[in-house]
């Protein structure tokens, strides 16, 4: 039982420093439409340090501003 | 129609090469992974799958999978999970746009593997005798502070959270020498997080050469031997997610 | 495909807790975002930039008083208002739901904010 337990909880770590390189870390490409928002690179790059790591939600609304998108709100 | 990006790699000198071995990797949402190239690069593609408000863990340990399949046989960068460009055409003006900076961060993790080292400890035990070796080191703290009111004692309270804290620090700082100390001989380029949570004091990634893997793993262990109070936890190898200094794109 | 990735651990089972929680807030914010939280994003941010500069206030304010020059009165003023900014900022934490480890940054290669 316990010797279940050990392995599910590092299964689950490891799920998690999978997740967190998947998601944080790596090339990032950014949206054209954020590009054209905000010309000056440093600017833009603060910017989308900290959506990505505060909340996705804003980036993610960014990027769906897209002339092929259709979006509710 | 919109592309999922997955990874900028080094192709095969041969483009069939690459295309079989794409073909037998299923992209993210079974989609087909091709891929678009630009000189001695390219970068790997999928029809853009819909990525809306709720991203599923699936999908982002599918496009993990990718990228680890492909790494088994191509120098690569990940790209972040979720970049969507909108086109082809898009996608290869990626790569010819920001060539050097692909090309030179390929050249760094050539033939290179990424490892994570996260070590914890038990916070209580670790933190008392941090305590005590830092009350032997400075025994004549607090006479700055004479009064003895609510409000002073509060302030005292914050002098000592804060050198406790500063010990704290000089102690990871040390374990941090000692193990990059150990592993000089391999001599992988590094990175380490700040402390993130109580029980958690070091956590590091390297850039390992493929050829000194095991060298690696028996640094770890050693360092562990010397360091019985501490937990390990070794992962890896993974591409290189952690070494990919391109400028944002 | 994960269990693979082990090379070696010696993690009690107990000690995996906090990281493991840590780890996965900052995943699951990526994760499951929403309208919802989008809320929740703003205030994080707004209360993370008044606590840095709360702790910056305190850290600066033990070092004057480590420095030995501040009289009685002012430490005793320096102390009541330190602690009762502090208690405001619990109230403020309370009442978003957030943690202190909540309240920090990762500002990618410029590394964590506190």
């Amino acid at each position: 039982m316990i010797q279940e337990n050990i392995i599910d909880k590092s299964k689950d770590f490891t799920l998690l420093e999978l997740l967190d390189r998947v998601l944080n870390k790596g090339v990032v490409i950014s949206g054209d439409i954020v590009i054209s928002i905000a010309d000056v690179d440093l600017v833009y790059v603060g910017l989308k340090i900290l959506l990505t790591s505060v909340e996705t939600m804003q980036q993610r609304q960014l990027m769906m501003v897209k002339p092929n998108r259709n979006i509710s709100n | 129609m919109e592309k999922l990006i997955y990874a900028i790699v080094q192709p095969l000198t041969d483009v069939y090469a690459i295309n079989l071995l794409l073909s037998g990797i299923p992209g993210v949402s079974e989609t087909n992974l091709y891929a678009l190239f630009y000189n001695d690069i390219a970068v790997v593609v999928s029809d853009g799958v819909i990525l809306n408000e709720f991203v599923k863990k699936e999908m982002a340990i599918d496009f993990a999978r990718v990228i680890e399949s492909l790494s088994q046989q191509l120098t690569l960068l990940p790209v972040r999970f979720d970049s969507l460009l909108p086109s082809d055409a898009e996608a290869t003006r990626l790569l010819s746009q920001n060539y050097t900076a692909f090309r030179n961060n390929l050249d760094n993790v050539k033939n290179k593997f990424e490892f994570g080292l996260k070590v914890l400890w038990d916070y209580e035990k670790g933190i008392e005798k941090v305590k005590i070796n830092m009350e032997s080191a400075n025994e004549n703290t607090n006479n700055c502070i004479t009064s003895s009111s609510i409000h002073a004692n509060y302030l005292l309270k914050k002098i000592k959270e804060n050198k406790l804290d500063n010990a704290l620090r000089d102690y990871i700082e040390q374990l941090k020498k000692e193990f990059v100390h150990d592993i000089a001989i391999i001599n992988p380029e590094y990175n380490f997080n700040k402390m993130i949570t109580a029980n958690l004091i070091l956590d590091g990634v390297f850039l390992v050469d493929k050829s000194k893997k095991y060298e690696f793993i028996q640094a770890v262990g050693n360092f562990k031997k010397n360091h019985t109070e501490l937990h390990f936890l070794l992962t890896g190898p993974w591409p290189p997610y952690s070494f990919v200094v391109c400028p944002m794109v | 495909m994960n269990e693979s990735k082990i090379l070696l651990n010696s993690v009690p089972i107990d000690d995996y807790g906090q990281a493991i929680e840590k780890m996965g807030n900052s995943v699951s914010s990526r994760i499951n975002a929403t309208p919802e939280n989008a809320d929740h994003g703003l205030a994080k941010l707004v209360i993370t930039l008044v606590e840095l500069i709360r702790k910056l206030m305190e850290k600066q304010a033990i070092r004057r008083v480590e420095g030995g020059t501040l009289s009685d009165n002012e430490i005793e003023r320096l102390g009541e208002t330190l602690m009762k900014l502090e208690m405001k900022m619990d109230e403020m934490k309370k009442l978003f739901n957030l943690t202190d480890d909540d309240l920090n940054l990762n500002l990618g290669p410029l590394g964590d904010l506190m």
